[in-house]
């Protein structure tokens, strides 16, 4: 019959119209993220051996890192920053870590008003996160 | 039982009884100045319509743009979302008003202006009830399409006014779509007036009181609606506003509110055809359960809006040589055929009558 598909365009129309709708209301509800979501990196100080070994995974030389010996003579470390300005959000440096110091985690509001903002200081982030949670 | 009967009775001559009180504040209640200010109270009613109708509609068109897409539409101002045209309106108002340079003045800035007057004009004959129609003209459709033909020389007007090639193209296309399509909408609407034997609105909506003449004339209603949406320029045949691939057409050198006003003509405009089928087409104020006269025909604009609105978001954009054939090889040829077999009909029809 002619125009049947023109008739059945109106049907899906309206059935979407009547459906629910998909949209999410995001400041006021927070999204359920998938479970792969990668948008953020933490650190935790303590499982850290200061092995270089995540900033030589790292495509972009994102993680800058310093650390002292111990009276042990073990590594100790002092400074851990990350540029996530060119961070891919890869999770190289998590597959590359040893001892799991350095995971991927899901928070995503990590927009900033300064460029500056965008050097993280992981240690003092960690610290943050701990006094909050 | 009777009270009740009473009530609705009141209820649907309310406008009326108001109108007679008005006239009932004169010394001669059928005297010329009775007259005016009964005129002069019509041409504020249809105004406040054809206002509150843009208003509405806009806000209506980008929810059912979001409902179709799966969306909310607009959701921040007022409960959910439903202020939002202020927030548009206040938008337009703020925006410089630009003519641009060599431009001719009077004829880019009269455009829009003709634009939004047409369908307070043409509103004014549509029969809102039982003796309700503002002007009840007895060449009511002849009049009504006259009027809203002219919308094709403010198309020309906004285009040749803007001193810029491509408005004046996109006003080409305009006027050779709008012509196009104006033959066909006359046409289908004949096979009504042959039925009736009136171009009186108001003798159309009573010949409707037993059945609508959709039922009668079912090819004519729906050349009708789709020459009609071509006319209104409304998607899938918004070949000459075409948001995405054209600029604007002939709105392109427009700012602020005298684009605000194209765009209130359009849903003005497409009020009023709204309101011709829901006349001509499905009974007008006459409906199968008693409700007054003027909620019958508000809901049956309403129903040929919404799907107005619910095409719009579903068919992609026609082609312009798919544009013209349709018009002329496929529209005018049915309307004709519609008009050949109405008159058999009738033709038969008296023939068995014996009349």
């Amino acid at each position: 019959m002619f125009g049947k598909g023109l008739l059945k365009g109106l049907g899906i129309t309206f059935k979407r119209m009547v459906g629910p709708n998909i949209t999410e209301f995001y400041p006021e509800q927070k999204p359920t993220l998938p479970t792969r979501v990668r948008s953020s990196l933490a650190l935790d100080r303590s499982k850290c051996i200061s092995c270089n070994m995540c900033a030589m995974a790292c495509p972009n030389k994102v993680i800058k890192l310093t650390s002292e010996k111990d009276e042990n003579n073990k590594k100790v470390l002092k400074t851990y920053s990350m540029d996530v300005g060119r961070c891919l959000f890869c999770g190289m440096c998590t597959e590359a870590c040893p001892t799991q110091a350095i995971t991927v985690t899901q928070e995503y509001e990590n927009s900033v008003y300064e460029p500056d903002e965008l050097h993280w200081d992981m240690i003092a982030r960690a610290e943050r996160k701990g006094k909050e949670g | 039982m009777e009270t009740l009967n009473n009530l609705l009775q009141t209820l649907n001559n309310l406008f009326l009884i108001i109108a007679e009180a008005i006239r009932g504040l004169f010394a001669d209640p059928h005297s010329v100045w009775a007259n005016l200010t009964m005129d002069v109270i019509n041409f504020i009613i249809v105004v406040v319509i054809v206002v509150l109708a843009a208003l509405i509609l806009i806000l209506l068109e980008r929810k059912i743009a979001g409902w179709t897409s799966q969306r909310t539409g607009p959701n921040r101002l007022g409960p959910r979302g439903w202020f939002q045209t202020i927030a548009d309106a206040l938008k337009l108002m703020g925006k410089e008003d630009v003519t641009p340079a060599g431009a001719d003045k009077l004829i880019f800035k009269i455009a829009p202006m003709i634009i939004f007057c047409l369908p307070m004009m043409t509103l004014g004959v549509i029969p809102f009830g039982k003796g309700m129609a503002p002007l009840n003209l007895d060449l009511g459709i002849f009049y009504f399409v006259a009027i809203s033909s002219i919308s094709t020389l403010a198309f020309l007007m906004a285009g040749w006014g803007s001193n810029n090639k491509y408005s004046l193209l996109g006003a080409m296309r305009a006027v050779a779509q709008m012509v196009s399509y104006e033959i066909p909408l006359l046409f289908s609407l004949l096979g009504v007036v042959m039925i009736t034997q009136s171009f009186n609105l108001g003798v159309i909506v009573e010949a409707q009181s037993r059945v609508p003449f959709i039922v009668l004339q079912p090819l004519a209603f729906v050349i009708f609606i789709i020459a009609g949406l071509a006319e209104l320029n409304r998607a899938p045949f918004d070949l000459v506003e075409a948001d995405q691939e054209v600029v604007a057409g002939p709105f392109t050198e427009y700012t602020g509110l005298r684009w605000g006003l194209f765009f209130l003509g359009e849903y003005g405009n497409m009020t009023a055809m709204a309101a011709l089928a829901a006349t001509v087409f499905l009974g007008g104020w006459q409906g199968p359960v008693f409700l007054p006269g003027y909620v019958w025909i508000f809901m049956k604009i309403g129903i040929v809006i919404f799907f107005m609105m619910w095409v719009r978001w579903t068919f992609p954009r026609i082609r312009i040589d798919h544009l013209m054939h349709l018009a002329w090889k496929v529209l005018l040829p049915l309307s004709i055929l519609n008009i050949f077999l109405t008159g058999l009909g009738i033709y038969i029809y008296r023939l068995v009558m014996g009349g």
